[in-house]
């Protein structure tokens, strides 16, 4: 999805210490090299199916479907190498560090799952590599923790503010203002300061391509396409695939946490206004006096007080319906998944299948295409604290 | 042009409100003061903390910008200091309105200069104060020449508030001889100046200075500020 100048509407710019902007430039540069450059492209391409496993199929979900009555398809980035759509994104990065001359990277993580995409591409192409990620988030996802170490990267735990992911990319921003000479501050979701979200939403774009295909392939084009919101990366991701297709509904799906009252959530869409955070113009959970509100998820990935600018866009065109499902009802939906289907998937787009089983009423008969954004393995501990087996 | 930085609010209103006293009677030409916001990403881990402690016991924005409407000293220049979503989110227009004439600048770290136009735009008119940095490129001096205000403010490290910077590094030396060459305005020091000696290497190179960092670190005690205030000017 192409800005204007780095904007989408009133949204995105560039809100960053003056000293990142040459940086800015720079990656402008080398990333509209890259999009010229077919050599580049068909490397990039290769990595995303050599390497990542592209293109991941579409499995039509029979038992779910039986269940609750309408017909659910599954686009499954939880296949792909690492297990979440991330890889699409640290792959193209970490090569246009590579064409930048930059030896060293930087990424924030919420998840971990962008942590170890990050240092799987590292590994690859031969950078160092240091990941921040709140030490709230480095105890429940311990086990992408311990990826990262083993794939060489070092894991720097954050431990101001709510210490997740806001807390990550602060600082992150830091190190970038200290290191920008020999650095590139490899962004994990389609938010921050132009031309992130406009670069990351460029190399997840395959997803909505393939998914594309593959319904024109069949014939028919889904009725609805859900995904779960956090920065906003996976939307945009399969979004991109059906955005001139007005017939085709889409719903981006946020954490309501616990309540949609202030700190219990994180959903930035619904219950946000309008701000200036970490790099962009665009919604913003804030309190009354203009600070960022503390926020809420069961779910690292989503648990976090922005978004991206193209969703702020999305949202106020009416493009997109945004909306929010409940910790508990995400929690259900994972179960679900899981005992019917045998796919274990990751809390962060359980969220989205939550919304669809939720509102399976009103879906009844139609077709609903889920982004299965990543698996679930890094989520078991987190299952067996909210009482395991359903 | 010798200024201070001081945490707005922290630790309290009126210990701050004393430690801002201290910097007039100081001698100082304009003090600097922080307006609180919860992300904010320029600053290091003193700083950062002050604002964080003055925020978690209830001072606000609109609170700070009280006090500095109240400090009307005639000779001390002001200067606000706060992140772009305080002046946004409060109201841009508003924001203006109610404290242009108690100011005669913002300094916004996350509003780059290419950014600016955007609060103009809006009805902004209190000058935003410039950013140059080490990364600063001839052709960017254009677009600081245009801003009202009367002063350019380096950042003569890569880095955050708290670090300290190297007055004798040959890249920082011709960058400041680069932008002086280029502008008619004060060109201002700010991160890494700890002491007297470090002042007096910034005096020699640029048209000023302002210190944060150390000063936020005695604002709980406005005698013992006081007294570094003093050792800073000798
Ligand atoms: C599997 C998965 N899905 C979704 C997200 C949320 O990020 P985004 O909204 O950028 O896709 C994450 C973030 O960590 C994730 O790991």
């Amino acid at each position: 999805m192409r800005s204007n100048k780095g904007f989408y509407g009133d949204y995105g710019g560039q809100f960053v210490p003056e000293i990142l902007i040459p940086a800015l430039d720079e990656l402008e540069r080398a990333y509209n090299d890259f999009n010229g450059n077919p050599g580049l492209m068909d490397e990039f391409y290769r990595y995303l199916g050599e390497y990542a496993g592209r293109p991941t199929p579409i499995y039509h979900a029979k038992n779910l479907s039986e269940k609750y009555g309408f017909d659910c398809y599954l686009k499954r980035e939880d296949l792909l190498h690492t297990g979440a759509h991330k890889i699409n994104n640290t792959i193209g990065q970490a090569m246009l560090a590579r064409h930048m001359k930059k030896k060293r990277i930087i990424a924030e993580t919420g998840a971990g799952q962008h942590g170890v995409a990050t240092a799987t591409a590292a590994a690859l192409f031969g950078l160092r590599c240091r990941i921040y990620m709140g030490s709230v988030d480095v105890e429940r996802q311990m086990p992408n923790v311990r990826k990262m170490k083993l794939l060489g990267a070092e894991v720097i735990p954050v431990e101001e503010g709510l210490r997740t992911l806001k807390d990550a990319i602060s600082a992150s921003l830091r190190d970038w203002v200290t290191n920008v000479e020999d650095t590139h501050y490899l962004l994990g979701t389609v938010a921050g300061p132009h031309p992130f979200p406009e670069m990351v939403a460029s190399f997840h774009a395959i997803t909505g391509r393939e998914a594309l295909e593959h319904f024109q392939g069949m014939g028919f084009m889904p009725d609805t396409v859900v995904a779960c919101v956090g920065g906003g990366s996976n939307a945009m991701g399969i979004f991109q695939g059906f955005l001139d297709m007005p017939l085709v509904k889409l719903v981006g799906v946020e954490a309501g946490g616990r309540s949609l009252g202030p700190g219990d959530n994180a959903a930035t869409l619904t219950q946000g206004t309008r701000g200036i955070f970490q790099g962009a113009l665009s919604y913003l959970l804030q309190d009354a006096y203009c600070q960022v509100q503390d926020v809420h998820s069961v779910s690292a990935g989503l648990d976090y007080a922005g978004i991206g600018p193209q969703h702020s866009y999305l949202k106020d065109a009416g493009r997109v319906v945004y909306t929010s499902v409940f910790d508990d009802r995400a929690l259900n939906a994972f179960h679900e998944l899981t005992r019917l289907e045998g796919i274990i998937p990751a809390l962060e787009p359980s969220h989205a299948l939550a919304w669809a089983l939720d509102n399976a009423g009103g879906l009844g008969g139609t077709r609903v295409l889920v982004n299965l954004s990543g698996r679930g393995d890094k989520d078991l501990d987190i299952i067996e604290k909210q009482g395991g087996t359903q | 042009m010798k200024g201070i930085y001081l945490a707005g609010g922290y630790p309290d209103i009126d210990t701050f409100t004393e430690s801002a006293r201290a910097v007039v009677a100081s001698g100082f030409d304009f003090i600097e003061i922080g307006i609180p916001f919860n992300d904010p990403i320029a600053d290091g881990p003193v700083i950062a903390r002050a604002i964080y402690d003055s925020i978690s016991s209830g001072v606000t924005p609109a609170q700070v910008m009280k006090c500095i409407a109240g400090f009307n000293h005639a000779q001390i220049k002001k200067y606000a200091m706060t992140y772009a979503n305080i002046i946004y989110s409060f109201g841009i227009r508003k924001f203006s309105e109610e404290m242009a004439g108690y100011l005669d600048g913002v300094i916004i770290p996350d509003l780059p200069n290419r950014m600016a136009r955007l609060f103009y735009d809006s009805g902004f008119e209190i000058p935003i104060v410039p950013f140059a940095t080490l990364e600063t490129r001839e052709s960017d001096i254009k677009m600081m020449n245009e801003s009202a205000s009367d002063i350019i403010y380096f950042v003569g490290l890569r880095g955050i508030t708290g670090a300290r910077s190297d007055f004798t590094s040959p890249e920082l030396l011709d960058k400041i001889g680069m932008i002086k060459k280029n502008t008619e305005k004060k060109v201002i020091i700010g991160f890494g100046i700890k002491n007297s000696i470090d002042a007096g290497k910034a005096m020699a190179i640029a048209d000023g200075y302002v210190v944060g960092t150390e000063a936020v670190l005695r604002q709980n005690d406005p005698a013992e500020l006081k007294k570094y205030l003093g050792s800073l000017r000798q």
